[in-house]
């Protein structure tokens, strides 16, 4: 089959690969019919998460359709036409039992490694490297779904691929990153990055019913897209407003939004002067793996007893933490790798009732062939990119 | 944004610029450098002079926007250069004018750590910040990405997921 398999840093490669095989009883091979790029997907085309090798297949946002089945599969069967959610989980430990999916104790086979880093492991991703398992990942014709009878979601209806497609990851993780401000109706969301989760995480902020949500971004574009489509109802745009921290106070009357939802993460673009060129500096040579001026104004804007959630992927440590303001101003930090198959069902019944149109965020549907074309294109943000859709 | 190396460095150099400064270092080196370091006259200004208008020589030669014919593929240049540094560092040890006196053995270190620092951050596919072929891209793509950006319609029902919904 054909896949996009990791060459290296800033090179990834559509090759021809052997099919998966049914390994586990409770696995399921699906065919692919759309997968997309994920932004967290360029944290690995830019060598940022460790234990990558050659030759991995990426992708981990897909869904298709079932074409084999495990035997103790009972809940899927051939021909059925399934979402799969990125985080792998068994269903049957402790985190699985308590929704926590991201943290399965089970399904990842190099657990070991995650311990060492985050203290505990994590689940395994599809595509994500060795240390979240090793899989395979989707942006390919076909791809092995271990644990199938907890993952995949059943699509029964009409729904188009670009409709459902992105329950795989970035509507619940941007949904997920709305839900952690606890809205309840007449709150400011301040949302840093106006990329695909950051647009999902407008989206979803509007759906709750905050009353302003404020988007920042340093492309024009995205921003234009997120007052347009996702009903920011205020951008900054870090390339003109010298101070965002300022900004968000003088948005909010003094105070501060009442939730800031980081959905940027590791490489964050915009900085100060200095601060900016020390932390490129100590990410390329590997003396902090994070660099983070969005997390570090999210904490600095958010009001005294706000809510900080972060949903922008970080790998390992960030320096010049400013845990000064976080204790100080009695903030609450809520973060996470999403739960996907919690918010998979309610999700579908949102887009199933015509409340949010995910395709708003499609501005590439590709052949699987143009992969690297278009990570190139997503990475550089050419072309007005947004979100790349592929298609095998 | 620049490229990034195999090892995760920036590499902000392009080939464009890699050629301006192969051309900038070889005229330096043949001309102004020797007088400019204090080695006039002495084998150290002998052996900078050849490395400089080696230098220069094989810049000619390389297939890149600077070169004038293009023989000698871009990587193969780089190797050159990282070869021909550490070559032109060893030099004073292996002729023993180290022995001569600081003058004779610095300039030569210098210069390989210019050359290295240099490597370390040029792209080696000396395509520097976008690699992909955006017309590819726009003549394949299915969607219109300045419609979906700029359409006015809101996609997404406000306070439909609230409490109160």
């Amino acid at each position: 089959m054909r896949a996009t398999v990791w060459s290296g840093r800033n090179t990834v490669q559509v090759e021809n690969v052997p099919d998966p095989t049914i390994l586990n009883d409770r696995d399921a091979i699906v065919k692919i019919t759309s997968t997309a790029i994920c932004g967290s997907d360029l944290h690995l085309y830019d060598g940022y998460i460790p234990t990558m090798k050659k030759g991995d297949i990426l992708g981990h946002e897909f869904m298709g359709e079932i074409v084999d089945v495990g035997r103790a599969v009972s809940t899927l069967q051939v021909g059925d036409r399934v979402v799969v959610p990125f985080p792998i989980a068994c269903g049957n430990c402790w985190a699985c039992r308590h929704e926590l999916y991201a943290a399965c104790e089970n399904s990842n086979p190099n657990a070991g490694l995650a311990e060492k880093i985050f203290g505990h492991p994590a689940a395994g991703i599809f595509g994500y490297s060795h240390l979240t398992g090793g899989y395979a990942g989707g942006q390919a014709e076909y791809a092995r779904v271990p644990f199938a009878d907890v993952g995949p979601i059943k699509i029964e209806d009409d729904l188009t691929d670009e409709q459902v497609l992105f329950l795989s990851d970035i509507f619940p993780t941007g949904y997920m990153g709305a839900e952690f401000c606890e809205i309840g109706g007449g709150e400011v969301i301040a949302v840093f990055g106006a990329g695909p989760v950051g647009q999902f995480a407008i989206a979803s902020a509007v759906m709750l019913g905050a009353e302003r949500v404020i988007a920042i971004d340093h492309v024009a574009y995205r921003l234009e897209m997120a007052r347009n489509r996702a009903g920011a109802t205020d951008t900054i745009n870090l390339e003109a407003d010298a101070d965002v921290v300022e900004q968000l106070k003088e948005l909010t009357g003094g105070r501060g939004p009442d939730a800031v939802i980081d959905a940027v993460g590791m490489e964050g673009e915009y900085g100060h002067g200095a601060l900016k060129a020390a932390e490129r500096l100590k990410q390329a040579t590997r003396s902090e793996t994070d660099r983070g001026p969005a997390l570090r104004d999210a904490i600095l804007a958010c009001r005294p007893g706000g809510i900080v959630s972060v949903i922008g992927v970080y790998g390992g440590l960030m320096d010049k933490f400013p845990t000064g303001a976080l204790m100080n101003k009695g903030l609450s930090i809520k973060a996470g790798q999403c739960h996907v198959q919690r918010y998979m069902k309610p999700l579908l019944d949102h887009i199933r009732a015509g409340n949010i149109d995910p395709t708003f965020v499609v501005t590439h549907r590709l052949g699987l062939d143009e992969a690297a074309n278009g990570y190139e294109t997503f990475k550089h943000k050419e072309d007005e990119c947004v979100k790349v859709v592929l298609r095998p | 944004m620049s490229g990034k190396s195999s090892a995760g460095f920036p590499r902000p150099i392009d080939s464009t610029l890699h050629g301006a400064t192969d051309y900038t270092v070889g005229a330096t080196l043949t001309t102004l450098f020797p007088r400019l370091a204090g080695i006039e006259g002495t084998p150290a200004a002998r052996q900078v002079r050849t490395a400089g208008a080696i230098h220069a020589g094989y810049s000619t030669l390389t297939d890149y926007p600077l070169g004038v014919v293009k023989l000698l593929p871009y990587k193969a240049h780089l190797a050159i250069d990282a070869v021909g540094a550490l070559a032109l560092a060893a030099t004073p040890f292996i002729t023993g004018q180290f022995r001569k006196g600081r003058d004779q053995w610095l300039p030569h270190l210098a210069l390989c750590a210019f050359e290295l620092a240099s490597l370390a951050l040029s792209d080696p596919t000396g395509k520097g910040d976008y690699k992909g072929d955006v017309d590819a891209v726009r003549r394949s793509n299915m969607e219109d990405p300045h419609r979906k950006i700029h359409d006015p319609t809101p996609a997404v029902k406000a306070g439909a997921a609230s409490s109160s919904a």
